[in-house]
C-alpha cells in the first residue's frame, strides 16, 4: 500500500464512521429531543398525546393531593395556564407548594401530563437560568430570586 | 490577616512564574539558569502557602474572608470545613492554581528529558499558570476580606456535606488539569523537533497518571451521585457529567496512541493533536460550566464576567496549540502499517470511534445552546439521546477491544483464532440463554454480549499469555488486558443495573412486614436523632429472605438548622448481587411511604473502573 492510498483508507473509514453519526444525531434529534416549556408555551405549542416534554413552573397552591402509596396529583402554573401534574415516585425535598419546579413527563391528555421525573433543586431558589427570564417578563413574578 | 497571607501567596507565585519566563529567555548567562529552577520551586511553594492559608482561614471559621463567610459555618464538622475550602468556585480555582504547580514543580525533577525540551516546557506550563493566576485575581479572588463585621457564614450547601466532597474534587483537578502538562509537553516537542523515544515514554507515564485521576474522580462522582437523590443516579448524562466525560474519552485515545507509537512514528502528529484536544475540551468543559450558560443538576456558582473571561483563555491557548501545531508539526512520509485487522488498523479504527463519540456528546452537550440562540425554544437532550447515540458509535470498539492486545503488528493473523472462535460462539450462546430466561430486551442483550466477549478474549489472551511466557512479570504482558477486563466488568454492571433492575412502593406501619418480590421488609423503629449540625429522622428497616435477616438499612431524612434545607439520605444494604436501595418518604395516618430499588450488580461498575486505574498505574510503574 503507499501513503497516499492509506490515507485515502484511513480518511473513508473516518468519513464512513462520522457518516453514522451525523445520521444517529439527524434521527436521535428527531426522536429524543425534549423541548422545555411553561404552561402557557405548551397550550401555544399543541403538544399531541404521548409527546414528551419539560415543564418548568410553580406548584400551585394547596393543589398536592396524595391519591395512593407514593402517588401524587398536583397542578403546575405560570399564573396563565395551568397544567395537572401525576406522579409516581418519591417527590424531592424541595418540592413545596409555591417553589419552582421542573417535571419531566409524558402527555396523557389535554392540559395533563404523566410525570417521570420531577426536579426541584440543591438550592431553595433553585429555578433554571432559561426559565427565569421568561418568568421575570410575568407580572406576577414578585419574588426576586437571586 | 490571614486572607492578607494569602493572597500575597498568590501574588508571589505568580511573580515566580513571571520570573521563570524571564530566565527563560536570558539563558546565556549561568545564574539565570539557577533563578530559572528556583522560582519553579519558590512558585509552587508560595501557592502552597497561599492554599493553607485558606485552608486554615476556613478552618479557625475567619468570617472577615468573603469566601468563608459565604460557604462555610462554624458548627460544621471539621471535615466539611477543610473539604469546603475547594466546595465553592473561588476556592477550587485556587486548588487548580496548586494542582497546575505541583505538576510543574514535580516535572522539574525530571532526568531522562533533554534539558531544552524540559525547560520550554515548564515555560509553557508556567505562561499558562500566569493566564489562569490572573483569572482567579481578577474574577474569583478567594482572599476578598468582608466588608462588614460578621460572626457567623451562611453555611456550606448541606448536599455537599458528603465525605466524597474530599476527594472527588482533588481527584478530578488532577486529571484535568495534568493534561495542561501533556500539553505544554507536545508543544516543546514540536517546537524543538524531539519527538523521540525518551519523549513519548515521559510523556505516556504523565498520561497515564493524570487519565488515571481522572478515571477515578469520574467514577467517584458518579458513586456519589447514587446514592445522592436527585442527582439522577450514577450517570445522568448531565453537562457536567458531559463535560468531564470528554477530556477522558481524549485522553484515553491519547493513552492507546501513545502505548503504540513506538512501534508507529506516524503517529507521533497524532499524539499532538490529541493532547491539544484533551485540555481544550478541559478548558472548555470549565467554560460551560462556570458561565452558566448550562444548566445542571450538579450546581455551580456561575457568572457570565467569569465565562468570558475563561472563553478568551480558551480561545488563546488552543488558538495558539493549533497554529503551533499546524505550522510547526512535520510532514512525516513513512508508511502506517496498514493491514486488513492487525494492532495499527484496530488502533486507527479505536481512535476514530472515540474521536466521533467525543463529537456527538460535545455536540449533544451544547445543541440546547445552538437551538436557543437559533431559533429561541428551549430543549433539552437527555440520556435518551446520547444513549442511542454515543454507544452504537463505540460499538465497534468494543468489540476490537476484545482482540485487540491479541493481534499482532505484522500480519493479518491473530493467533490461535480457533480458540477465539469457540470462545465467542460460546459467549453468545450463553446470552441467548440468559437473555430467553429472563427477558429479552435489545440493551441488555447487546449489554450481556459485549461484556461477555471482552471478559472471555481477554481472559482467554492472559491464559495464553501465560502458557507462553509463564507466570514471570505477569502484569507486565497482561496488564492492557485488564484494564479490558475492567470494561467489560463495567458494561455487565451498567447492563444489570440498568435493564434489570426493579422498584417497589411500600406504605408501611411500624412494627409491620411487608413482602416484595423474594423479601420483606419490616420497619422497626423510627427516631428522630441530634447530630452536629443537623437533626436526623431514621429509620430502621429490615430487610429478610425467607424469614432470616439479611440486613438492617437505614434511609432517613436530615434537617440542616443552618440552611433550613432537608436533605433524603437513602439506606443501602450490598452484597455481592445487589443492592437494597430504600428511599424513605412521608408519613400519613403512621404510615410511612417507602421506595425500594434492587439494583442488581451495580457495584461492578465501580469494580471495573478501579481495574482500569490499577492497570493505569501499573503502566506507569513497569519497566519497558
Amino acid at each position: 500500500m503507499s501513503v497516499s492510498f492509506q490515507r485515502l483508507l484511513v480518511i473513508l473509514i473516518s468519513l464512513i464512521f462520522l457518516i453514522t453519526s451525523i445520521l444517529l444525531i439527524l434521527i436521535n434529534s428527531k426522536k429524543n429531543l425534549i423541548f422545555f416549556y411553561t404552561p402557557s408555551e405548551l397550550m401555544n405549542a399543541n403538544p399531541k398525546i404521548n409527546d414528551i416534554v419539560r415543564i418548568g413552573g410553580f406548584v400551585m397552591k394547596e393543589s398536592i393531593n396524595k391519591i395512593g402509596t407514593n402517588i401524587y396529583n398536583f397542578t403546575i402554573t405560570d399564573h396563565k395556564e395551568l397544567l395537572y401534574v401525576t406522579y409516581d415516585g418519591v417527590l424531592p425535598d424541595l418540592f413545596r407548594e409555591e417553589q419552582g419546579v421542573v417535571v419531566e413527563g409524558k402527555i396523557i391528555k389535554n392540559k395533563h401530563l404523566k410525570a417521570i421525573s420531577v426536579f426541584a433543586k440543591h438550592d431553595e431558589n433553585y429555578i433554571p437560568a432559561s426559565i427565569k427570564s421568561q418568568l421575570k417578563n410575568n407580572e406576577y413574578w414578585k419574588k426576586d430570586y437571586k | 490577616m490571614i486572607s492578607l497571607i494569602g493572597f500575597i501567596g498568590l501574588l508571589f507565585s505568580c511573580i515566580f512564574s513571571v520570573s521563570i519566563v524571564i530566565s527563560f529567555f536570558n539563558q546565556n548567562k549561568k545564574v539565570y539558569e539557577k533563578i530559572f529552577y528556583y522560582s519553579v520551586y519558590l512558585s509552587a511553594i508560595s501557592i502552597l502557602v497561599s492554599f493553607l492559608a485558606l485552608i486554615l482561614a476556613f478552618i479557625n471559621s475567619d468570617f472577615s474572608n468573603y469566601t468563608v463567610f459565604q460557604n462555610s459555618h462554624s458548627s460544621k464538622p471539621l471535615l466539611y470545613k477543610i473539604a469546603g475550602t475547594w466546595g465553592n468556585h473561588e476556592g477550587s480555582m485556587l486548588l487548580w492554581l496548586v494542582i497546575m504547580l505541583i505538576y510543574n514543580c514535580v516535572f522539574s525533577f525530571n532526568k531522562t528529558l533533554d534539558i531544552s525540551l524540559k525547560k520550554l516546557t515548564i515555560l509553557f506550563q508556567s505562561s499558562i499558570y500566569i493566564c489562569f493566576a490572573l483569572f482567579v485575581i481578577f474574577t474569583s479572588n478567594p482572599f476578598l476580606v468582608n466588608s462588614i463585621l460578621v460572626n457567623e457564614g451562611l453555611g456550606l450547601n448541606p448536599i455537599l456535606q458528603d465525605p466524597a466532597l474530599a476527594i472527588h474534587p482533588p481527584l478530578l483537578y488532577l486529571g484535568y488539569v495534568g493534561f495542561s502538562l501533556i500539553l505544554c509537553l507536545s508543544l516543546s516537542g514540536t517546537l524543538l523537533n524531539k519527538i523521540d523515544k525518551e519523549w513519548i515514554l515521559t510523556t505516556k507515564n504523565w498520561t497515564l497518571f493524570c487519565w488515571s485521576m481522572l478515571t477515578g474522580g469520574i467514577a467517584l462522582g458518579s458513586y456519589w451521585a447514587y446514592y445522592e437523590l436527585g442527582w439522577g443516579g450514577w450517570w445522568f448524562w448531565d453537562p457536567v457529567e458531559n463535560v468531564s466525560l470528554m477530556p477522558w474519552i481524549a485522553g484515553l485515545a491519547l493513552v492507546h496512541s501513545l502505548m503504540m507509537a513506538k512501534n508507529e512514528p506516524l503517529l507521533k502528529r497524532w499524539i499532538v493533536f490529541l493532547s491539544i484536544l484533551c485540555f481544550s475540551l478541559s478548558i472548555f468543559g470549565t467554560f460551560l460550566v462556570r458561565s452558566g450558560i448550562l444548566t445542571s443538576v450538579h450546581s455551580f456558582a456561575s457568572d457570565s464576567s467569569r465565562g468570558i473571561f475563561i472563553l478568551i483563555l480558551f480561545l488563546i491557548i488552543t488558538g495558539f496549540s493549533f497554529i503551533l501545531f499546524i505550522f510547526k508539526s512535520n510532514e512525516s512520509n513513512t508508511k502506517l502499517n496498514l493491514l486488513f485487522i492487525n494492532k495499527t488498523s484496530a488502533l486507527v479504527i479505536n481512535n476514530i470511534v472515540m474521536i466521533i463519540a467525543c463529537l456527538t456528546i460535545l455536540l449533544g452537550t451544547i445543541y440546547p445552546i445552538i437551538i436557543e440562540v437559533v431559533s429561541n425554544k428551549r430543549i433539552s437532550v437527555g440520556a435518551p439521546y446520547f444513549n442511542s447515540t454515543a454507544l452504537p458509535i463505540l460499538l465497534p470498539g468494543f468489540l476490537l477491544m476484545s482482540i485487540a492486545p491479541a493481534l499482532s503488528w505484522q500480519n493479518n493473523k491473530l493467533p490461535k483464532f480457533k480458540y477465539y472462535l469457540i470462545t465467542f460462539i460460546s459467549m453468545s450462546t450463553l446470552t441467548v440463554i440468559i437473555s430467553w430466561f429472563s427477558f429479552f430486551s435489545i440493551w441488555g442483550f447487546i449489554g450481556l454480549l459485549l461484556s461477555f466477549i471482552i471478559i472471555a478474549g481477554s481472559v482467554l489472551t492472559i491464559y495464553i499469555n501465560s502458557t507462553k511466557f509463564g507466570y514471570q512479570n505477569f502484569l507486565n504482558y497482561n496488564n492492557a488486558l485488564i484494564a479490558h477486563i475492567g470494561v467489560g466488568i463495567m458494561i455487565l454492571g451498567i447492563t444489570c443495573s440498568s435493564v434489570f433492575k426493579s422498584e417497589y412502593s411500600l406504605s408501611i406501619l411500624k412494627n409491620e412486614e411487608i413482602k416484595f418480590d423474594k423479601y420483606s421488609v419490616e420497619l422497626i423503629d423510627i427516631k428522630i436523632l441530634e447530630r452536629d449540625n443537623f437533626q436526623e429522622l431514621k429509620a430502621f428497616l429490615q430487610i429478610n429472605k425467607d424469614k432470616k435477616v439479611m440486613s438492617l438499612v437505614n434511609p432517613s431524612k436530615r434537617y440542616y438548622h443552618v440552611s433550613k434545607i432537608i436533605t433524603t439520605e437513602v439506606g443501602i444494604y450490598r452484597n455481592w448481587f445487589q443492592d437494597f436501595y430504600t428511599v424513605l418518604g412521608s408519613e400519613n395516618n403512621k404510615k410511612w411511604d417507602i421506595k425500594i430499588y434492587t439494583n442488581p450488580l451495580v457495584n461492578l461498575i465501580w469494580f471495573g473502573v478501579l481495574l482500569m486505574v490499577f492497570s493505569g498505574f501499573v503502566g506507569i510503574l513497569k519497566n519497558e
